[in-house]
């Protein structure tokens, strides 16, 4: 209490007493009775007590008021501090041992006013969103929809709960964007429909829903308009399926009808889109109009305009199919049937006896099965030709071979020459061939229980037909080549007796030629085929002169005339030459017939090879062989034609030396052969197969061992 | 002429070896590995030499004449016997084991880095085929054996391809990998006895001599533009006073880096053949007798010359059997390519 107040107090104590006093004073003159005087001073002393009581309840209300606000600032605090999801930031417990009630009052209202702001702010947050949703919703759910079970209120205004809406916000914008992007699509889908169908695109989409034909705005996306987009689409799609079978059907007549009538290009090509898309999918028909009615009405109206054309135009057509067919039967060989030409006949057309376009499908009937028996034919047919032609090559080799003058080396020979070559070969083949058709033909006739013909004629007769007129040949050339054999053997006797034997097929042209042109060697491969033809009767004669020459032309032939024998003739060639020549040749087993009993003889060193004619002979560059002066000059290998050795050596190496021996004899050179003891007959080796010279040491050695 | 030949040729056949083969040498052959030389011949001997020191480092005796041999690696080898018998030959403890036996003389043996087999061709008319590494009976090491039309003479390989040439001028080739039946019958395209065939080292072809001195190029691809690249060509004959003389060819032997190739005939000479270019690259002096095997060492540094009587004229006297290392120049083998035309 501060001491201005107790002044007071001490003032108002002391008037209290000088009042008393002065009471007292006045009592005592007026002679107060003593009962008075306590009446008064009595009523003073409760007036008094009245003035404090009241003084102190005065008090203790203020303090129950002030406490009362306190407690209500807190509640509601407390209460936003929830509601906002926050820890409550004001301690009142330690408040309210330091301060008095005003000042914590004081201290928690700005605070609480802040809290206030804070709400405030939050709600308008959560009004924002969830106006968002609402209006969201609105377009993409039903009408009847409710976006909100639970209606929003401020009792939740947490982050988490602003959170959550945000969320719900979020996927709500993405599902309205991703409905948006179907119904554009679909919208898109249906413009392109309906501008192939010709179909207004506003309209189609009015009836759907209003929203979705403006421009601008917000389009109806709910679950029923999408539905119903999809429905058009497809409806629309069917439509344009339908009309382009229709299209494709008309398009595919007018194809046909073109190809009837020879309709002129120029007409077909106005309709050339049409025709261009007859084969196309649904998806690759995207010109606007395309499908629209009016269009189709267009390409009917031609399509009738072309049939009546048609009609008008029967009987050109049938004969026109008929030559088709005709040209069908003819290219599969199949002439000869004619059974139905009196059905077509155009005199029956023209009496109206009967329907020129029944006539024109049975037409169309006989040409599918045509063309079908014409492909099960091809490959039967395919042989034929082949074997026509080298029948043929065949006329025509036999022609050739009876030209006494086709050797000569005129212009052209050589490829005549080479085109007899090629015949051979052919001719070669042609009994395989036979074999192969006659195959072919019979699992043909086989499987469809009919004769296979030929331009009419049965094809197997043919075959029969041929094969005995060439069996008949073939014989003929047998009994020839015997008596050549016959010839042959006379000869190699004659030759035992006599010596040299006349070359048989020492082509003439080496000695016309000292050196090998192409064309010698060409005559000299075609020799090896001209066996085939029967000898000549004076064959015989102009061998053996031809022989005599020969000697004496190696006689006087000096190493010096002879030149470099490189030939550039292919190997392969020499051994199809050297092949041919083997088959003709009879074996040869001259040895014991010369020597008869004689021993085992090795070939000879020196070798005198100088029979073998001008090929073999050695040129003179092998002077260089000198082996004084070894070489380091480079010369050219000497590269003959193998096996173009003269038909009197063959290969082994016996009847080599046996060559020898009889060049040696004719040419008069002399030569050692050496022979084996012959006391030991199981140690000889067998004289008529060809023996290494290791074979013969090792029978040498093993006798010496024996021995 | 033969003694004019003979003085030359101590000088310019080079080195020739000690302790020759007494009778005639089948073959020779340079280890793939080193300067080593297998020699076989008729005296019933395999020799092994070490050619650049000139020594001989081992000798195996065997109850009949050898006809081939080759190297397994530097530490072993096989033989082809004249008693039928097909021999690995230890060189550094100097055993022998018998690998098998054919029914008649055994002619020549190859040995196939690439199958790992041992493969001998007879004139029993059979090729057999040796697994080497089971030693112990021919059960165990046969591997197969293929019959051929003919007795066999001759035997190449080139990396998984055989070539067999038998009497009769046939041909076959093999692919080691089947040898059920021949990838592809040919016959000889000369028209006389095969005496020897190798094997391009390229792999696309092989060489084939003759008894009528001539080589033939041959090529296994059997298309039409591969097959027109064969020829033939003559060599080792002689001509003098208007007689031609033709002489066996015994031997070829291919360069291993230039593939080129050397051939050897009868006539004792030693020609270098440029077989893409068509050429001749060299001629060896004459040496004293018949040339009956030639082989290039690894590198191509050395031919073993094998001048040995080959039997061509039956038994005759004749020089003795030797062996020449020559140290091969470049210039002797090195391919030439064509000269452009002159203008």
């Amino acid at each position: 209490m501060s001491s201005a107040v107790k002044d007071q107090l001490h003032q108002m104590s002391t008037t209290c007493d000088s009042l008393l006093l002065e009471l007292n004073v006045i009592w005592d003159e007026v002679g107060e009775l003593d009962t008075a005087r306590d009446r008064i001073l009595l009523e003073l002393e409760q007036e008094c007590l009245e003035v404090y009581r009241r003084k102190v309840d005065q008090a203790n209300r203020s303090r129950a008021q002030l406490r009362q606000t306190i407690a209500e600032a807190e509640a509601e605090l407390a209460g936003i501090c929830s509601a906002m999801g926050e820890p409550p930031g004001h301690d009142r417990q330690s408040n309210q041992k330091r301060h008095g009630l005003r000042e914590e009052l004081n201290a928690i209202f700005p605070y609480l006013e802040e809290m206030k702001k804070k709400k405030v702010k939050r709600w308008n947050q959560f009004v924002d969103v969830i106006d968002q949703i609402k209006m969201i919703s609105s377009e993409i759910r039903p009408a009847n929809f409710v976006p909100f079970k639970v209606p929003v209120d401020q009792s939740d205004l947490s982050l988490r709960k602003l959170g959550e809406l945000t969320k719900e916000l979020e996927s709500l914008q993405k599902e309205k964007s991703d409905r948006l992007k179907q119904v554009i699509d679909h919208l898109n889908t249906l413009h392109s429909l309906c501008e192939v169908l010709g179909i207004d695109f506003k309209q189609t989409v009015y009836e759907v829903h209003p929203s979705l034909d403006e421009a601008e705005g917000s389009k109806n996306l709910s679950n029923t308009t999408i539905e119903r987009l999809a429905a058009a689409v497809i409806r629309l799609r069917d439509t344009k399926i339908q009309r382009m079978q229709k299209l494709q059907d008309f398009a595919s007549s007018m194809l046909e009808l073109w190809n009837l009538m020879d309709t002129p290009l120029e007409e077909q090509q106005m309709f050339q889109n049409i025709t261009c898309n007859i084969a196309a999918s649904e998806q690759e028909i995207t010109e606007p109009n395309t499908l629209s009615t009016d269009f189709l009405n267009y390409v009917e109206s031609e399509v009738l305009r072309l049939e009546q054309l048609k009609a008008s135009r029967m009987k050109d057509l049938v004969l026109k199919k008929k030559t088709e067919l005709e040209e069908h039967r003819r290219h599969a060989h199949l002439i000869g049937e004619e059974g139905y030409a009196a059905e077509f006949s155009i005199e029956a057309i023209e009496a109206g006896a009967i329907d020129p376009s029944l006539v024109l499908e049975q037409i169309e009937g006989h040409i599918a099965t045509v063309k079908e028996e014409a492909f099960s034919r091809k490959d039967v047919l395919e042989k034929v030709e082949r074997w026509l032609n080298a029948c043929e090559e065949e006329a025509w080799l036999e022609d050739y071979n009876k030209d006494d003058n086709r050797y000569n080396a005129g212009r052209g020979a050589h490829l005549t020459l080479k085109k007899a070559e090629k015949a051979r070969i052919l001719v070669n083949k042609i009994p395989g061939m036979v074999d192969v058709l006659r195959t072919k033909i019979v699992s043909w006739q086989n499987e469809r229980g009919k004769e296979f013909t030929y331009d009419g004629v049965s094809l197997l007769s043919m075959l029969e037909e041929y094969t005995i007129v060439r069996q008949d040949k073939e014989q003929e050339k047998k009994r020839q080549r015997d008596q050549k054999k016959l010839q042959d053997q006379l000869k190699a006797e004659q030759e035992a007796l006599y010596g040299s034997k006349p070359s048989p097929s020492k082509p003439q042209s080496t000695r016309k030629t000292p050196r090998h042109s192409m064309g010698g060697a060409n005559r000299r491969l075609s020799l090896g085929g001209s066996t085939l033809q029967p000898p000549k009767t004076d064959m015989l004669h102009s061998k053996s002169v031809r022989a005599g020459k020969k000697t004496e032309e190696i006689a006087t032939l000096s190493p010096g005339s002879r030149g470099l024998d490189i030939a550039g003739l292919p190997i392969k060639k020499l051994s199809f030459n050297a092949s041919s020549l083997g088959e003709t040749e009879t074996p040869r087993k001259p040895f014991a017939r010369i020597t008869p009993g004689s021993n085992v003889s090795t070939p000879v060193r020196p070798i005198v090879n100088n029979i073998e004619g001008d090929e073999n002979r050695t040129p003179k560059t092998f002077a260089a062989l000198n082996p004084k002066t070894p070489m380091t000059v480079t010369a050219p290998m000497q590269m003959a034609m193998t096996p173009a050795l003269a038909n009197n050596v063959s290969a082994n190496p016996v009847s080599l030396s046996y060559g020898k021996q009889e060049a040696l004899a004719s040419n008069n050179v002399s030569a050692t052969p050496v022979s084996l003891v012959d006391d030991r007959p199981e140690l000889t080796l067998p004289e008529d197969t060809e023996f290494s010279f290791e074979e013969k040491r090792l029978a040498v050695y093993l006798a010496r061992q024996v021995a | 002429m033969s003694a004019a030949a003979a003085v030359p040729a101590a000088v310019g056949s080079g080195k020739e070896l000690a302790n020759p083969p007494s009778d005639g040498i089948s073959n020779l052959r340079f280890s793939n590995h080193s300067d080593h030389l297998l020699v076989s011949s008729w005296d019933k001997t395999v020799r092994l030499y070490d050619a650049d020191a000139n020594v001989l480092k081992g000798e195996f005796v065997h109850p009949g004449a050898v006809l081939d041999c080759c190297f397994h690696d530097d530490s072993s080898g096989f033989s082809a016997g004249a008693d039928h018998t097909v021999r690995r030959l230890v060189f550094s403890s100097a055993k022998e084991d018998v690998l098998g036996r054919h029914d008649a003389p055994v002619r020549c043996i190859e040995y196939s880095y690439a199958a790992g087999q041992v493969i001998t061709g007879s004139w029993d008319k059979t090729i057999k085929c040796w697994d080497p590494r089971g030693v112990s009976g021919t059960e165990r090491t046969l591997v197969g054996t293929y019959p051929q039309q003919e007795r066999v003479y001759s035997l190449s390989l080139v990396g998984n391809r055989l070539v067999v040439a038998t009497a009769g001028r046939h041909v076959n080739i093999y692919d080691l990998r089947n040898m059920s039946q021949p990838e592809q019958k040919r016959d000889s395209s000369l028209k006389y006895q095969t005496r020897c065939v190798r094997c391009f080292p390229n792999g696309t072809g092989y060489a084939l001599s003759s008894v009528e001195g001539r080589v033939s190029m041959e090529f296994f691809d059997l298309s039409e533009s591969a097959q027109s690249k064969k020829y033939a060509f003559k060599c080792h004959r002689k001509s003098e006073a208007g007689r031609d003389t033709v002489y066996p060819v015994n031997a070829i032997a291919f360069h291993p880096i230039y593939g080129t190739f050397a051939t050897g005939g009868c006539d004792g000479f030693v020609n270098v053949w440029d077989g893409i270019n068509k050429k001749r690259l060299y001629q060896y002096s004459k040496y004293a007798s018949s040339i009956a095997a030639l082989s290039f060492s690894k590198d191509g540094h050395l031919l073993a010359v094998a001048s040995s009587y080959t039997y061509e004229e039956g038994e005759k006297p004749h020089e003795p059997d030797a062996i020449f290392i020559r140290s091969v120049n470049e210039v002797e083998v090195k391919p030439k390519p064509k000269a452009l035309a002159a203008p």
